[in-house]
């Protein structure tokens, strides 16, 4: 069982872009290390070199002493290094036991051992019960499974393989408190039994809870390792970023006056059971609560994209958007939180992403002058870092290319943004200035409603905080009554009654 | 949290996606009843389903390669392919090797035209649709220069089992019971999971060791074996080797994998489903024909299936938004 990994000078370019310029990693047996960096800074290619996913250009993997090359994931995995992805490897069309066995079934006589593995999966889930519904069995298919119990399957489809080595690449994102309280336990026991895991993370609180040591990239580049015992959150974030973090917006009152834009009356969806609440001009209004509660429909049923029962008004006057074009031109606008899916074309260039919602205004023989000094307008007011407005999507970083999904409403100049957890999986730097760019457009007056799954987000970016439990709203946060420990009991306690 | 899981017994549900084809089966065995008072007499039926035994042997090789995610154009110039290759061997009065041999170089061009597609889609990385259009015309052409004009000779010895009906059982159904029993062993080996996790997402079947490239490469190679098969059986069936012989079954397979439930992006379905679909395709022929129409509402009827099975998904969801 016991294990040692080291990567030293590890070097991997992508075309002419360098992702990683001088990764260097080391883990043994019984150790828990974070992989830390901003996003773009080389965190997933290295785990994808470990894992045998890419193959590096050049530098060493020495694997207990032993210079080793990874040619595919299943090299990797026979000398006991597996990882679980951000990005999901499950396959929707099998069932839970099917995909977590896929690749390693245990064959009888060349045939498939249905019941073994049925047993064994069943033990597998055992591990997550309490935090899973009793409907996740080994026979479910994985397509129907809500983002949380996927990454669970996900997780327990790593441990199958029985690693040495794990890498768990954001394994926490999408899951509940429980589940990451769960997770948590499982690490320890992983660590007492003399498995060496690499978390990355964006959430410093766990790193400081599971990490005995944090390995820090910057830019490709290697800049140091630190026991989590000998530094505080504020230095790790000082190594990770150069000059240091955009500090959090404050909150303060808006200083124009507020009216009430939007307004939705008892609304009805598939996740929500009778919402209401009021939309302000010049304010940002947070929604809240553990992950799964209905958050999104809110913003997609204002947006017209689902179906929906109840009344929205719109300054005033009651509407019903059919489809989101409808919403567009009444100036709403909807940032989606899977960038990947549902925000960009990933191989067209930055300024057709910004200009696709807005191509109308330019004439029917495109005006490409005009557009693209709006588009260069746009990029310097988001602080785009890139090559040229005519480089594809695809180069942007994480934080850029949210930053571009924002931009392309912004052309349309919208006074309702709509906001479905913009941040996630961005890194602290890029994150400080999507928030500089949120407090400016509530200051223009525009009004924003941003549902986040990160609760400092909601503390120091919003004026107003709505917390959702079963698809309603349980509490009002705003003012004095917006604390860490109101936001939390008032999302927990919902999950506590529910254990009960 | 309540989020109620619905859906485990529908898993199961939706594996059996050939309810459809089961339902228009038989609608269509109802309306040629109508239309031919005699349709269940042994010797009608039994005649009726042997026109459909090599399309049902291809549809099962199409199914595999669409699981796959993939789809093969060139089937109908595989059936000609081998066709013709096994008809020119043969030659006038074989002797039983020769015949072994005749049948050994069919299948040996089936697998040679399927590896080609695997090898452009599973290792050059090309488009499914435009690679197997383009060596469509290849084999296609390979045929034609083998045997220019319809011909050759097959000894009555030869095609007389292919006639039989063993145990009063037509020999259509004993070869579609053979393709079910071949497929029953191979949904319980890792093959079967490979294919699907392969069509359904090839990036994470990858990721997680699955040997894709190899997977889709098989699918192609099996789907040529089974169009060879196919085109042997048209051999037995016509007496005669005949280069443009398959060149209309690409449609007619695409059409059976497609009512039998198979979805065309791949991951779902299976090949008793596709079975099924050759009946119906195959009724409706001979609703078609019995209706004095002119031939080409079938090809007609085809293409609005597939066009059908293409909106589907769409149409469904649309009907679906309109309630919550």
């Amino acid at each position: 069982m016991n294990i040692t990994f080291s990567a030293t000078h590890v070097i991997k370019r992508y075309g002419g872009v360098v992702a990683l310029a001088d990764g260097n990693l080391s883990v043994r047996s019984g150790e828990v290390l974070a992989l830390m960096g901003a996003n773009g800074s080389g965190k997933s290619t290295l785990s994808k070199i470990i894992t045998g996913v890419v193959a590096p250009d050049a530098g060493q993997l020495l694997l207990d002493g032993q210079p080793i090359r990874f040619s595919s994931p299943q090299m990797a995995r026979a000398h006991g290094i597996a990882a679980v992805y951000q990005e999901l490897s499950l396959i929707p069309d099998l069932t839970v036991a099917e995909n977590i066995w896929l690749a390693h079934e245990p064959t009888r006589l060349g045939r498939v051992d249905t019941r073994a593995i049925t047993r064994r999966t069943t033990a597998l889930l055992e591990l997550f019960r309490g935090t899973i519904q009793p409907g996740l069995q080994p026979d479910t298919a994985v397509g129907d499974l809500p983002p949380d119990e996927r990454q669970i399957v996900e997780i327990l489809k790593t441990l199958a393989w029985e690693p040495r080595l794990i890498i768990l690449d954001e394994a926490t994102a999408s899951l509940d408190t429980q589940q990451v309280n769960r997770l948590c336990e499982l690490i320890a026991d992983w660590k007492a039994r003399d498995m060496a895991i690499v978390m990355v993370s964006h959430r410093m609180e766990e790193v400081f809870r599971l990490a005995d040591r944090a390995t820090v990239l910057r830019s490709g580049a290697y800049v140091g390792d630190v026991a989590t015992a000998e530094t505080s959150e504020a230095a790790l974030v000082q190594m990770m970023i150069e000059g240091g973090v955009s500090p959090r917006q404050a909150t303060t009152p808006n200083p124009g006056a507020i009216a009430v834009r939007a307004e939705l009356d008892n609304i009805h969806t598939r996740t929500l059971h009778g919402v209401s609440l009021t939309i302000n001009a010049g304010e940002i209004l947070g929604l809240g609560g553990l992950g799964g509660q209905g958050q999104p429909d809110v913003l997609l049923a204002l947006f017209g994209a689902i179906p929906y029962r109840g009344t929205i008004s719109l300054d005033g006057a009651p509407v019903r958007f059919r489809h989101p074009h409808q919403a567009m031109q009444r100036r709403l606008a909807y940032v989606p939180g899977d960038r990947g899916r549902e925000g960009l074309l990933a191989n067209r260039s930055i300024l057709e992403n910004l200009q696709l919602p807005s191509w109308s205004r330019y004439g029917w023989f495109t005006r490409m002058r005009q557009a693209h000094a709006d588009g260069e307008a746009v990029a310097k007011t988001l602080r785009l870092v890139r090559d040229s407005l005519r480089a594809p999507a695809s180069s942007l970083s994480g934080g850029n290319a949210q930053k571009l999904v924002l931009g392309k409403w912004l052309l349309r100049d919208p006074n309702v943004l709509l906001l479905n957890d913009p941040t996630k999986g961005i890194d602290v730097g890029a994150k400080g200035e999507f928030y500089r760019l949120l407090t400016e457009l509530r200051n223009q007056g525009v009004a924003i409603v941003l549902y986040s799954s990160d609760d400092d987000e909601l503390l120091g970016l919003c004026d107003r905080v709505l917390v959702m439990r079963d698809g309603q709203i349980s509490a009002t946060l705003q003012g004095p009554t917006l604390t860490r420990t109101a936001l939390v009991s008032a999302s927990m306690s919902a999950a506590q009654a529910e254990v009960a | 949290m309540q989020r109620t899981l619905k859906r485990p017994n529908f898993a199961a549900w939706r594996q059996q996606s050939f309810v459809f084809a089961l339902i228009l089966l038989v609608l269509a065995v109802a309306v040629n009843v109508q239309l031919q008072p005699n349709f269940f007499k042994p010797s009608i039926l039994s005649g009726n389903l042997r026109t459909y035994l090599p399309l049902m042997i291809l549809a099962a090789g199409q199914t595999i390669v669409v699981l796959a995610g993939g789809i093969d154009l060139s089937v109908g110039a595989t059936v000609s392919l081998a066709n013709v290759v096994a008809v020119q061997t043969l030659g006038q009065n074989p002797s039983a090797g020769q015949i072994g041999l005749a049948l050994l170089a069919g299948l040996a061009a089936g697998l040679a035209a399927g590896a080609l597609n695997g090898l452009c889609v599973a290792y050059g990385r090309l488009q499914p649709i435009v690679t197997t259009f383009a060596t469509s015309f290849v084999i296609g052409g390979a045929a034609l220069a083998i045997m220019p004009s319809p011909g050759g000779f097959v000894p009555e010895s030869l095609s007389a089992p292919y006639r039989s009906n063993p145990l009063a059982i037509p020999m259509t159904l004993w070869v579609a019971a053979a393709l079910l029993g071949l497929w029953a062993l191979v949904r319980q080996t890792r093959y079967r999971r490979y294919l699907y996790a392969v069509g359904s997402n090839p990036l994470a079947a990858y990721v997680t060791g699955v040997p894709v490239a190899l997977i889709r490469l098989s699918s192609y190679m099996l789907s040529g074996l089974l169009a060879a098969c196919a085109g042997i059986a048209l051999m037995l069936s016509n007496s005669t080797g005949d280069a443009l012989i398959g060149t209309t079954m690409t449609l007619d397979s695409i059409v059976a994998v497609v009512l039998g439930g198979t979805r065309l992006s791949g991951g779902h379905g299976g090949i008793a489903g596709s079975l099924i679909g050759v009946f119906v395709v195959g009724f409706m022929r001979s609703i078609i024909s019995f209706a004095n129409v002119p031939s080409w509402w079938q090809t007609l009827a085809n293409s609005l299936i597939i066009l059908i099975a293409l909106a589907g998904p769409g149409l469904w969801a649309l009907i679906r938004r309109r309630n919550v």
